[in-house]
């Protein structure tokens, strides 16, 4: 009985938990990729790098917090320093879609095109990020680091397995779930929200309706780059702010929007938490919950870990591929909000 | 195909990269927001329209002229290829016009955008995509009052009441209602901007006989409640019997036109267009 118990606290330390704040982090990510996808109709890869900017105005902000002696308490600074990271990365879209996208939108450019040019405005964002605050790997988390500890659960419950949870952990689920909260009731009660999906639904239609489509593609953005800022900022809480990783996450976050169905926001959150449990899943090493669950007999010898760490981001791929194989248009079914 | 090379197909069909769905065709062919003067007139008149699509297009209509009164039905007819939408779209502001003009109400507004002249009480039913079909009936509405900033609950009462059905299902996605439903959602959008003149492409098309006579049923109460209609019509006989005006295009140009009963009973249309 207490083996069991062990077992199952071990499994929510090493998997549940880190596995529920990375798919957070995915399906924020997620929703705005598949945001651009449904009203904008392309698929941005410039999304990652987006995030990247919008965590480093955030940082910039904290550190300037940080100095001034501001702090939350228990909480990380860097929340106070959200908002900024929001303006500057939605200065930064906006500049954008006003110099770079507009003109294609003019052309009415096939999506493909986009898609390209998107790739283009990856590499600007990603060498604008390193030019202002450096290629290096920068910590911002303060406050309170644990919730409980794993050496606090120990003592409290006399299990052999600690229990350790962290503040970024909690604050980031929490965080994700109001925004996504916020993010369904603005696109399904409010006036502007449902101009956006009609948008997506039938742009002639809209457009005969009397929607203004540049309106359209301005909220659009902001909300992508609000969405984009706060999954940076929540992952750079979690792990750490690095240009390059977040260039990476591009990955992993373009397997969950098209796991859950391309332009479906359910389908993002969704393929986010598909994703973040396989990658954790496949990668973990599953003998120390393994020695509590089995008999003493069949205990494994190596450490039942089916991929090293360096692969998870095959493990996107491989998930992204089955599911593209026998289900292309998603777990739910995609295309329009 | 068009020459420019930013709406080159190939590599465009992968969807796990890029949307297709919904993406807008319009080109409107004005450019300003405001009519200008024009005469007095008719309600709503396409005056010797002549012209094509883009820039280049060949010209399809040739010197034709399209009017309809306050309050009236004028339906479009003609054999296939004649021309009947595409003078709906000049009309509209869709199409490039090369010679004549547009004038609505006594303005002329030849040089205003689709949607510039959606806000000077113009509604359009497209033939095909005319509803959200993502989006429930309610919101398709909702949809329609988009440019209205007083209450436009009374015009949803007043539309639920022409179409009852739609009422019953107004929480139902669009997409997943029959093709006459479908069509009652789309003329029920276009009539949330309480317009003056409700423009119709084929709203019968693939619709079976008694949901066709249900709508044009409908379509002459909304035109009793004072909106001009202004259709396009394959079903050239019963459209006829309730048109106040019918002209028959041929080749781009007016060949005939009259009230709808003189066309029933002119042998030349008769022989030509409607079977004997």
């Amino acid at each position: 009985m207490i083996d069991l118990l062990n077992g199952i606290v071990a499994l929510a330390n090493f998997v549940l938990i880190p596995a529920i704040a990375y798919g957070s982090q995915l399906a924020l990510g997620a929703l705005g990729v598949t945001l651009i996808y449904g009203i904008l109709r392309f698929s941005n890869f410039a999304h990652g790098d987006t995030m990247a900017v919008g965590t480093m105005f955030a940082v910039l902000v904290t550190w300037g917090l940080q100095g001034m002696g501001v702090s939350l308490g228990p909480f990380p600074t860097a929340l106070l320093a959200i908002p900024f990271g929001i303006l500057g990365a939605a200065a930064i879209v906006l500049l954008t879609d006003k110099y770079v996208y507009k003109f294609y939108r003019a052309q009415k450019a096939k999506p493909v095109i986009l898609v390209i040019v998107s790739m283009g405005v990856m590499f600007i964002y990603n060498g604008f990020t390193r030019i202002i605050i450096g290629p290096d790997d920068h910590r911002f988390a303060d406050g309170e680091r644990f919730v409980i500890s794993a050496r606090t659960f120990r003592d409290m419950t006399g299990l052999e397995e600690g229990l350790a949870l962290r503040t970024t952990q909690v604050i980031t689920v929490v965080t994700a779930v109001v925004v996504v909260a916020a993010l369904f009731w603005f696109l399904n009660k409010t006036r502007t929200g449902k101009s956006m999906r009609a948008f997506s639904d039938n742009e002639d239609l809209a457009l005969l309706s009397g929607i203004n489509p540049e309106r359209v593609v301005l909220v659009t953005w902001l909300i992508v780059a609000s969405l984009a800022t706060v999954a940076g900022v929540l992952y750079g809480l979690d792990k750490s702010f690095k240009a390059f990783t977040y260039f990476q996450l591009l990955l992993p976050i373009f397997a969950a929007a098209i796991v859950g169905g391309l332009g479906n926001p359910l389908g993002a959150i969704a393929g986010g938490f598909v994703i973040a449990f396989s990658e954790v899943g496949i990668t973990y090493a599953w003998k120390k919950v393994l020695v509590y669950l089995m008999p003493p007999a069949l205990e494994p010898d190596g450490l039942v870990q089916i991929l090293s760490t360096e692969y998870k981001f095959a493990v996107s791929f491989v998930i992204l591929v089955i599911v593209l194989l026998f289900r292309p248009t998603g777990l739910f079914r995609g295309k329009s909000l | 195909m068009s020459g420019n090379p930013y709406q080159d197909d190939r590599g465009n069909k992968d969807a796990s990269i890029t949307n297709p769905h919904g993406q807008g065709t319009l080109t409107a062919s004005g450019t300003q927001p405001n009519p200008m003067p024009g005469k007095d007139g008719p309600f709503l008149i396409g005056e010797n329209m002549t012209g094509g699509y883009g820039k280049t297009g060949p010209d399809i209509l040739h010197d034709c002229t399209i009017a309809v009164e306050r309050g009236e039905i004028a339906v479009i007819v003609g054999p296939n290829g004649a021309g009947k939408s595409t003078a709906m779209k000049a009309v509209f502001g869709m199409l490039d016009l090369r010679e004549g003009r547009v004038l609505l109400d006594g303005q002329d507004i030849t040089q205003l955008t689709p949607q510039a002249r959606v806000r000077h009480g113009m509604g359009f039913v497209p033939q095909t995509s005319n509803i959200f079909t993502s989006m429930t009936v309610e919101e398709n509405l909702e949809m329609g009052a988009f440019i209205r900033t007083d209450d436009f609950r009374t015009t949803m009462a007043q539309v639920y009441e022409l179409f009852p059905i739609l009422r019953e299902k107004r929480n139902q996605p669009a997409g997943e209602l029959s093709g006459g439903q479908r069509q009652q959602v789309a003329v029920g959008r276009a009539l949330m901007t309480q317009p003056k003149v409700l423009m119709l492409d084929e709203p019968t098309a693939g619709v079976s006989p008694i949901v066709m006579d249900e709508l044009f049923d409908r379509i002459i109460e909304v035109a009793r409640t004072g909106i001009s209609i202004l259709m396009v019509e394959q079903n050239a006989r019963q459209a006829l019997e309730i048109a106040d005006k019918g002209y028959v295009l041929v080749q781009g140009a007016n060949g005939y036109s009259g009230t709808g009963k003189d066309l029933l009973a002119n042998p030349d249309v008769r022989r030509s267009f409607l079977g004997g």
